[in-house]
């Protein structure tokens, strides 16, 4: 078999958290953003990364696209170590790889350069991959481009400046741009946060129906558990649950929701809204604490276990791996997975 | 059913204790060129939580701020807003100098916007947030520190760590929380709410509604819930006020909005959420968008999305007609819109009660987790 689109081995990010000059002598504090996280991701495919704030959805996103540095483990894209190739050292140049791994931001009025008029805006990728483009010829391309997604006339809008624009159109822009690059994997980091809930639906099947014409693999952060089934299901990929930089299940929309083996998935799924009558009065949350330990000083042993309402003691020992469960495609890493585990002889973890 | 017309947004009022009413409110900018809040009526009863929802843009803010007699400048409040204190004489919000405005708003009616980080003075610990507003309205420091210590533990924080922070030292969801306890340091008996947890992750947003049902049940609150996220306060409103284009276009419990929705703009926008159980294909986005304050159409404002528009449409605006008791709609076809537009999850909980089944929620919660929203 050969290599898969992106490899990520063992991924680790750290950062240093800045220090005033009083603490010159003591180590810095370092926040474990991203820690022993493995994952292949194919050729046009989709995978979501879920998970509340500062669990290191972004970090693992941008790691993956070659955007932020790992501290430790490689990425491989296409079996090609990214950051051997951008310190020259590769086969394939860096160039080609940074092309073909973009990037959506979450907040598309500050990422478009408002002194811009759209054509040019979406010019500047165009120039880079075809240099040799003629002007006429790229105003083609934008145009078609611009009424594919609904921004119809694209003359009219082509002319317009981005403050003159909705979030939604913003949002769109921001699509065009990342696939003139002609990507092989885009990195939608909350690209569906910013927008009006009835929006939201239009913009992931717009994402969709885009990935079939130009063959691209999405990476699709967000925070919000239905957003993530949508476009896993659509798009028939899977879905990543990440905790404080670990990523602890793995699976399809249908096994998360459905059958969730790690008690972190069930608290996602609670906070995840329904509109059936039944889930009209409001439940506690299945955890123990509301808010996430700080990165700083990780908890030992399963990160999860002081929040965890099934925590026992031995939780606090051992790192749990992340295991197929029952042969198939989904993988969590919880102790209560092993039957012979040390967890089922040990107390529950008193607060 | 008869579609009995009446003015107001709700009709059954008469029997019940109203805490705040809005008649007749518009806001105007422009010397009443464009209308952002268009001749809204509504009661607001007392003790209940009620989730006024609506896009961006769909003037809910707006709605908001009027409660209060706060609209930002230049706009222009018109209509009627009265206050009925607790076995107190009505109160004439819009009538009121400024000394009594400022008693009102933080003692009785008290508000919570976006993003906390802007509501805090980033240079002051959280402490000071509170004293200087206990000093502000000549309220007892010391009973006052000791209320807001009760408040901040209610919303499980560490009132110790919490008050010796300054705002930038805690996460977004432990200042949303500290800015709730602040809100309520002075007791009001109405909380009116701004997308309070709009910058948070779900995660929070859920924990902080649970949090908000407790206070509400302790404090006996009126909760005024503002969001753009309809499954969102779900859980939480006993009633639901939804907004399209500057004015109301349905009111109901929130049951009755979930399970008989009426107006072709709830049906629309409910089937537009996505959601756990919802079949995928059926879900779909609303066509079109909604209309800036300059150029709202003629006669009904959702007319040019509307899949059952007609003439009648186009000419009358249409008034609140009556679907059941304290359930009214502004829709011309509301009896139409069940059979034309079919809702594409279950709301009588057939789908969900399996996966909850399944879902292994903690011992004990799922005695609580039994239905009943409204039922206050």
């Amino acid at each position: 078999m050969s290599d898969p689109l992106l490899r990520l081995s063992d991924v680790e990010v750290h950062f240093e958290k800045e220090q005033s000059i009083w603490d010159f002598y003591q180590d810095p504090d370092v926040v474990h953003a991203v820690d022993g996280v493995s994952l292949d991701i194919e050729e046009n495919d989709v995978l979501a990364l879920v998970g509340e704030s500062g669990c290191g959805k972004t970090t693992l996103g941008k790691t993956a696209i070659g955007l932020q540095q790992p501290t430790g483990g490689s990425v491989e894209f296409r079996g090609q170590d990214i950051w051997e190739a951008k310190a020259g050292r590769g086969d394939v140049p860096f160039e080609e790889i940074r092309q073909s791994l973009q990037i959506i931001h979450q907040d598309p009025g500050s990422s478009l350069n408002p002194n811009q008029r759209l054509v040019e805006i979406l010019s500047e990728p165009l120039r880079h991959v075809h240099p040799d483009m003629g002007s006429g010829e790229r105003r083609e391309r934008i145009f078609s481009l611009l009424e594919r997604v609904g921004m119809s006339p694209a003359a009219d809008f082509g002319d317009r400046y981005p403050h003159q624009l909705s979030g939604g159109e913003k949002q769109r822009v921001a699509l065009c741009r990342a696939l003139l690059m002609n990507p092989d994997v885009i990195l939608a980091d909350e690209a569906i946060s910013a927008l009006d809930v009835s929006l939201r639906v239009e913009m992931m099947d717009l994402m969709l129906d885009l990935q079939d014409v130009f063959d691209t693999t999405y990476v699709f952060i967000s925070h919000d558990l239905s957003n993530a089934r949508y476009f896993t299901e659509h798009g028939d990929g899977r879905i990543g649950v990440m905790y404080l930089g670990e990523l602890v299940e793995l699976g399809t929309a249908e096994e998360l929701i459905e059958d969730p083996r790690h008690p972190y998935t069930n608290v996602l799924r609670w906070a995840t809204p329904e509109l059936s009558l039944d889930a009209t009065e409001a439940v506690d949350p299945p955890m123990r604490k509301i808010d996430i330990p700080d990165p700083v000083n990780p908890p030992s042993g399963c990160r999860f276990h002081t929040r965890c309402p099934k925590a026992r003691e031995a939780c606090k020992g051992g790192t749990p791996t992340r295991e197929p469960v029952d042969g198939g495609g989904q993988e969590v890493a919880c102790f209560r997975e092993q039957p012979e585990h040390a967890y089922w002889e040990s107390d529950p973890i008193e607060d | 059913m008869t579609a009995s017309h009446s003015s107001t947004a709700t009709s059954a009022v008469d029997a019940s204790d109203t805490i705040l009413e809005l008649r007749n409110a518009s806001v105007t900018y422009d010397d009443g060129e464009s209308y952002v809040l268009d001749d809204v009526s509504i009661d607001i009863e007392r003790n209940e939580i009620i989730g006024i929802v609506g896009e961006s843009g769909s003037g809910k803010s707006m709605l908001a701020s009027a409660l209060l007699d706060a609209i930002p400048d230049p706009g222009l409040l018109s209509g009627e807003v009265s206050y009925y204190p607790e076995g107190g004489e009505r109160v004439d919000v819009l009538d009121l100098d400024g000394a009594s405005l400022k008693e009102l708003r933080w003692e009785e009616v008290s508000m919570v916007f976006q993003g906390a980080m802007s509501s805090f003075n980033p240079t002051m610990k959280v402490r000071g947030h509170f004293e200087e507003t206990l000093d502000a309205h000549d309220a007892d420091r010391t009973a006052g520190m000791a209320r807001a210590r009760e408040l901040l533990e209610d919303l499980y924080l560490d009132p110790q760590r919490v008050l010796d922070s300054y705002p930038h030292e805690l996460s977004g969801g432990m200042q949303q929380r500290a800015l709730i306890a602040l809100s309520l340091v002075l007791e009001p008996d109405v909380l009116v709410m701004d997308e309070p947890t709009a910058a948070l992750d779900l995660l929070m947003q859920r924990s902080i509604l649970v949090l908000l049902e407790k206070l509400q049940e302790k404090y006996d609150l009126t909760m005024v819930f503002i969001t753009h996220d309809l499954p969102l306060v779900a859980s939480l409103a006993d009633r639901l006020a939804v907004m399209y284009a500057f004015e109301l276009v349905e009111v109901g419990p929130t049951e009755e909005i979930l399970g008989h929705a009426s107006h072709p703009y709830t049906r629309a926008l409910l089937n537009a959420t996505p959601n756990l159980d919802a079949p995928l294909e059926e879900m779909e986005a609303i066509e079109g968008s909604s209309p800036a304050p300059v150029n709202v159409p003629e006669g009904c404002s959702f007319r040019p999305r509307c899949p059952l528009a007609d003439e009648s449409c186009r000419v009358d605006a249409p008034e609140h007609s009556t679907v059941v008791d304290d359930h009214s709609v502004a829709c011309h076809h509301w009896e139409d819109s069940a059979g034309e537009i079919p809702l594409n999850y279950a709301p009588d909980g057939g789908t969900s009660a399996d996966v909850d089944a399944d879902g292994g929620t903690p011992d004990g919660m799922d005695a609580d987790g039994s239905r009943g929203g409204g039922e206050r």
